[in-house]
C-alpha cells in the first residue's frame, strides 16, 4: 500500500513552497480521479510519493469560467460538468463542452478537473485535442512568478510536462475562435460510458461569405507522443467546400502524418482507417453534415 | 502515521473522525464509520458501488482522499429515507424487482437521488445517463431505469402536496 501525508493548500503561493519543497516525491490533487486510480493500483511513478497535496480548498481562486472580448478563461479546478455546462462554452468552444461530456461517468465528471486533465499529462485525455485546436495558451504559478505557454508545448514527451519545480497551472487562456467558426469533436471507446478514448479529434472550421473553408483546426487526440494540430490536414481545406471527399482526404493526410511520426505499428492496419474515419467525422459534425 | 482529524456534514449530522492522511473517503465510511451500506467495488472508479453525494453531486468515494471532504456535505445510503421509512427511490427498486444480489443498489439509489433532487422532471434517457457510472452484473438497466422514473413521479406528487 502507498501510503502518504495530505496537505491542504491554504492559497497559491503555500501550493507553490510546497511542491518546491517536496519536488517529486509531492503530487497535486484536484478531483482525484486519475492519482487515486494509480496510488489505488500501486503505480511504480508514486513509490516515493510523500505528500498528496489537495488543490480543491482554493476554489475561489481556481474554479472558473469567463471571458472578454478577445478569450475564454478557465479555472484549472473547473469540473469537466462546469466545463458542460458552462454557457460561455457552449457557445464559443462547443467541441470543448461536448468532449468533457464524454468523459468517464457522471461521478468522474463531477470530481474530475480539466487541470488535473492536463497536468496528468495523459496522452488520451478528451478536452486537450479541443484546447489545442483552440491554440490554448497555458498559465503556469510558480514561486517566481506566472508565465504563459502555447498548451501544445507544456507536453514535453510521454507523460512528461514542461514544468518547473514548484510550478502548477494557474489558468487555460482560449482565444475566441472568429466569426462564422464551427466545432466537432469525435471519439472511438470501447463502450459509450466509462471509456478512455481509444481515438478522437477535434475539430474547427471557419467559412466564408461563399461558404468556402477560410481557416480550418485539426487535432487528432491518441496518436501523437505529444499532442499537436495537424497543419497538412488543415491546409487541404482551406478555399474548398465541404464535402464526404474533401473531408476524407483530410483525414488521410492525418494518418500520413501519423505514420511519418510513430512509424508503421502492428496496430498500423486497425488505426490507419480509424483515424481517417475519426477524423472525417469531427470535421462532418463541425460542418453539420449528415453521416 | 499521525491521524488526522476531518469535520463534516454526514447524512445531515455534524460529524467528526480522526483518520489516517491516506484514507479514501470510503475507507473513513466504511472502516472509521462502520457505515457499510457503500460499497467497495472496484477501488478505480469504475463501478459505482461506493457512489455517495458530494456537496449535492455524485461521486465515487473511492477516489476521494478523506481529508478532502472537511467542511463539506456527505450523504451515504444511510441517509437515504426518513424516520424509519423507505425514501421513494428505495420503494420503487423493490417494487420493480430491480435488485438481485443487491451489491450494487446502493450506489444506484445515489446515483438516483443526485439526479432527482437536481432535476425531479428527468426523462428516462436522462436516468440512463445518471446511471451510466453504476454497474450491475445480475439484474440489469431496465428495471433500475423505470424505478427511477416511477420514483421521480412519486416524489413530484409528494412534493406537491407538501406545499
Amino acid at each position: 500500500m502507498i501510503t502518504y501525508e495530505y496537505r491542504r493548500a491554504e492559497s497559491l503561493e503555500d501550493a507553490a513552497s510546497v511542491l518546491e519543497k517536496y519536488g517529486d516525491t509531492a503530487r497535486i490533487v484536484a478531483g482525484g480521479t486519475d492519482i487515486m486510480v494509480q496510488i489505488h493500483e500501486k503505480d511504480k511513478r508514486w513509490e516515493n510519493l510523500k505528500c498528496l497535496l489537495d488543490m480543491t480548498y482554493l476554489e475561489n481562486e481556481l474554479r472558473y469560467i469567463s471571458e472578454d472580448s478577445e478569450n475564454v478563461y478557465i479555472g484549472p479546478l473547473s469540473t469537466h460538468t462546469d466545463l458542460e455546462n458552462s454557457e460561455i462554452i457552449k457557445k464559443y468552444l462547443p467541441f470543448l463542452g461536448e468532449a468533457s461530456s464524454t468523459v468517464g461517468s457522471p461521478q468522474i465528471r463531477n470530481r474530475g478537473t480539466i487541470g488535473g486533465s492536463i497536468g496528468n499529462a495523459f496522452p488520451a485525455s478528451d478536452p486537450l485535442p479541443a484546447l489545442v485546436a483552440a491554440d490554448a495558451v497555458v498559465v503556469l504559478y510558480g514561486l517566481c512568478g506566472k508565465r504563459s505557454i502555447l498548451l501544445k508545448d507544456l507536453y514535453e514527451g510521454k507523460g512528461k510536462l514542461a514544468l518547473r519545480r514548484g510550478e502548477f497551472i494557474r489558468e487555460f487562456i482560449v482565444p475566441k475562435f472568429p466569426e462564422g467558426t464551427v466545432t466537432g469533436f469525435s471519439k472511438l471507446g470501447r463502450r459509450k460510458a466509462l471509456a478512455i478514448s481509444r481515438l478522437n479529434c477535434a475539430a474547427a472550421l471557419t467559412f466564408g461569405e461563399k461558404g468556402e473553408i477560410t481557416r480550418a483546426r485539426i487535432c487528432p487526440g491518441c496518436i501523437f507522443i505529444v499532442p499537436d494540430r495537424v497543419e497538412k490536414a488543415e491546409k487541404l481545406l482551406i478555399g474548398e467546400k465541404p464535402s464526404e471527399k474533401l473531408f476524407y482526404e483530410a483525414g488521410r493526410a492525418v494518418s500520413d502524418v501519423m505514420i511519418e511520426r510513430t512509424g508503421v505499428r502492428w496496430s498500423t492496419e486497425y488505426k490507419k482507417p480509424a483515424v481517417e474515419e475519426i477524423v472525417f467525422r469531427a470535421l462532418a459534425a463541425a460542418a453539420g453534415m449528415e453521416v | 502515521m499521525e491521524r488526522i482529524k476531518v469535520s463534516f456534514t454526514l447524512n445531515g449530522k455534524p460529524c467528526e473522525v480522526m483518520t489516517k492522511p491516506y484514507s479514501r473517503l470510503l475507507d473513513m465510511l466504511r472502516d472509521d464509520l462502520r457505515l457499510t451500506g457503500t460499497k467497495e467495488g472496484c477501488g478505480v472508479g469504475e463501478c459505482g458501488a461506493c457512489t455517495v453525494i458530494l456537496d449535492g453531486k455524485a461521486v465515487t468515494a473511492c477516489l476521494v482522499p478523506a481529508p478532502s471532504v472537511e467542511g463539506r456535505n456527505v450523504v451515504t445510503i444511510e441517509g437515504v429515507g426518513k424516520e424509519g421509512k423507505l425514501d421513494p427511490i428505495q420503494e420503487a427498486v423493490l417494487k420493480e424487482h430491480a435488485l438481485q444480489c443487491g451489491f450494487c443498489t446502493p450506489g444506484f439509489i445515489m446515483s438516483a437521488k443526485a439526479l432527482l433532487d437536481e432535476n425531479p422532471f428527468a426523462t428516462k434517457e436522462e436516468i440512463r445517463r445518471a446511471i451510466s457510472g453504476n454497474l450491475c452484473r445480475c439484474t440489469g438497466y431496465e428495471q433500475l431505469t423505470t424505478a427511477i422514473y416511477e420514483a421521480a413521479e412519486e416524489l413530484r406528487k409528494l412534493n406537491k402536496t407538501k406545499i
